[in-house]
């Protein structure tokens, strides 16, 4: 797997590239701006972009700015943003174009470095890794969606999973309960939601959108 | 002048009673010099209130036969111009006087409008006693060294000039020129016991006259409340901002290096210990990073020691970490409002590192007073000048963060140097 990644804090992107080396994947380029982080993306033509959200100059959305960029001029770019905190609008900036080979996480998960690793290989296979503590928050926010509100606890917890990107069986693993319930479960969530049976991914895709659309609105 | 100390020390621990005279000679000499500068500045406004009275009479006498109604209003706003440089004058030496709101230059409603009234009684006041007492002010030192210094210059002076300030007696011997030479003693007990009582005095009728009366409409005055209180919460959030931000963009991703690298460690622990070492190494050298960084935050919000040391603590801190060879000198008799002490801080902090960033400066002097309920600070170096308050911001916040204390901020910095920054802010205690 072949990375182009962007950190404007020297230690950390050392920290990061060192991680990566060290579990065998191709670092191809590390920089420091949005800027040249987009240059890069051009000349190595990566699998995976890794971006951070506040670079330089502004220190504020940098990252994002770039990732839309980046999957604008390559639309089969996949792109993980790591961010020092969630904001529920960089994730609809970021989701708007499309939920496939995105991820958004907070920083300190590529601590734990077998969930981020899976979290990066899903993205760079065409997947979405969406951050839990994103998920809380779509939530938190959503609960007048009078739809959401009909969905049972346990609904909750496995549509949450899914807008982190697992798929059903990472799900049931996560929630310690047998493939088939997960089923049963996405079949509730999706009737629910009032989504037509069609077909499958988008429907989960759909799913996902349905949280972050219902977040945008105040 | 002021007496100094090499160190923190506010001057509260000298041994015996003799230091402690000293101190009271001192200070006794450094309030009577300030009167007599003050009393000096009133001169110059009590000349221009002569002249500018002359010019009054001149015009009331000639609106009787009507030219003086063209007149009127270029008279009238010298009056009010006058009226502010002497507020601005006050203020500097302590003394507020609330500006009332703008008054009106044409003749009919200015003759109704009570302000202007008084500001034509202050002229009259000032430009008589006001000017006597500012001459005082002139000739007392000059009397005093004179006649102090007479023996020494009695032998070069021609035979019946005479001999003392007082315009009478002539001395034909050395004892006689000493008796003039007591004479100038008393007028040094009279400019230490007087001028201070005297400079008040002359400020008695600005005070009474040129303030805004109990009547006054005060939304000039909630104007600027407001305009500095909008400024204080600004500068406020800018304060924020860099807090959120050092937070965010430093000591967090000091942690998140951490994580990252104990993440990578654990990976490598089976494979290579010797490089999962090496790695967890780093790891805490990141760590202590953070935590470094975190003491900088916490002492960026509000320094620790200011609780626990007060302003002169502080402040000697401040100056010991100073690249540039710094002096505090701090007489605090009392301690201000917690705000006011730690604005004091951030402006000496600021000062500081300006000087040691650009003024190419070899020493630099903080003094501290508090005089009549307000804290007077002054930092001074002997850098290259030319300090210039828009290019950088710090001195903007500041200046904001001081105007919430209804204080000012003055800087003086020539080419050349040496750069002075004076800030006087009420104690607010």
């Amino acid at each position: 797997m072949r990375i182009v990644m962007a950190e404007d804090d020297p230690l950390l992107r050392e920290g990061l590239a060192l991680l990566l080396r060290a579990e065998s994947l191709d670092v191809v380029a590390k920089v420091g701006t949005a800027e040249e982080v987009l240059d890069a993306i051009d000349t190595h033509r990566p699998d995976v972009a890794i971006l951070d959200v506040r670079m330089p100059p502004t220190h504020t959305d940098e990252g994002i700015r770039a990732a839309v960029e980046a999957r604008r001029r390559h639309p089969r770019l996949a792109v993980l943003v790591l961010s020092a905190y969630v904001e529920q609008s960089f994730a609809t900036d970021l989701l708007s174009g499309g939920v496939g080979g995105l991820g958004y996480l907070l920083k300190e998960r590529v601590g734990r470095v077998e969930e981020f690793l899976d979290a990066l290989r899903r993205v760079a296979d065409g997947g979405t890794a969406i951050d839990p503590e994103v998920v809380a928050q779509l939530f938190t926010r959503s609960r007048q969606d009078t739809r959401l509100e009909r969905l049972s606890p346990r609904e909750r917890d496995v549509l949450a999973l899914m807008a982190e990107g697992l798929g059903n069986t990472a799900i049931a693993e996560r929630l310690v309960v047998t493939d088939g319930a997960i089923h049963k479960h996405i079949r509730n969530i999706f009737a629910k939601l009032d989504l037509a049976p069609t077909q499958q991914v988008d429907r989960r895709v759909a799913a996902v959108l349905h949280y972050l659309e219902n977040a945008r609105r105040p | 002048m002021a007496t100094r100390h090499d160190d923190s020390s506010d001057g509260r621990s000298g041994p015996g009673a003799r230091e402690s005279f000293r101190e009271t000679v001192a200070g006794a000499a450094s309030a009577a010099l300030a009167a007599l500068g003050q009393l000096v500045g009133g001169l110059g406004t009590a000349l221009l209130a002569l002249v500018l009275l002359g010019f009054l009479v001149v015009t009331a006498a000639a609106c009787l036969v009507g030219v003086g109604l063209l007149l009127a209003p270029a008279v009238l706003r010298a009056l009010h111009a006058l009226a502010d440089r002497e507020r601005t004058r006050l203020a500097r030496h302590g003394v507020d006087v609330v500006a009332p709101e703008p008054s009106p230059t044409r003749l009919r409603p200015a003759l109704a409008d009570a302000a202007t009234r008084r500001a034509a009684g202050w002229l009259a006041v000032h430009a008589t006693f006001g000017l006597l007492l500012g001459l005082c002010g002139l000739l007392l030192p000059i009397a005093a060294v004179r006649d102090t210094a007479f023996p020494l210059l009695w032998p070069l002076v021609p035979e019946d000039a005479t001999s003392t300030s007082l315009g009478f007696g002539t001395a034909d011997s050395w004892a006689e020129a000493s008796v003039v030479s007591l004479l100038g003693v008393g007028w040094i007990a009279i400019i230490l016991g007087l001028t201070p009582r005297m400079a008040r005095l002359q400020a008695r009728p600005a005070l009474r006259l040129l303030t805004a009366g109990p009547d006054a409409d005060l939304s000039l005055r909630i104007a600027e409340l407001t305009a500095t209180r909008a400024a204080a919460l600004d500068a406020h959030a800018v304060e924020l901002r860099r807090i959120e931000r050092s937070l965010h963009d430093g000591t967090q991703n000091r942690l998140v290096t951490v994580t990252v690298l104990l993440g990578a460690a654990r990976r490598m622990v089976a494979r290579d210990p010797a490089g999962a070492d090496e790695v967890l190494e780093r790891a805490q050298s990141a760590a202590e990073q953070a935590l470094a960084e975190l003491r900088a935050v916490a002492r960026g919000i509000l320094p620790p020691v200011l609780a626990d040391r007060g302003l002169a603590g502080a402040l000697s801190g401040l100056a010991a970490h100073c690249a540039v060879p710094c002096r505090t000198d701090v007489e605090l008799p009392e301690r201000c409002a917690a705000s006011v002490e730690a604005t004091a801080y951030f402006v000496v902090a600021e000062a500081l590192t300006n000087i040691a960033k650009h003024s190419g400066a070899t020493r630099a002097t903080v003094t501290v007073r508090s005089r009549g309920g307000r804290l007077l600070l002054r930092v001074e170096d002997d850098g290259r000048g030319g300090a210039d308050e828009a290019g950088g911001s710090g001195l903007a916040g500041i200046r904001r963060r001081l105007a919430a204390h209804d204080g000012v901020l003055r800087l003086t910095s020539p080419p050349g140097g040496p750069t002075i920054l004076e800030v006087d802010v009420p104690c607010g205690s």
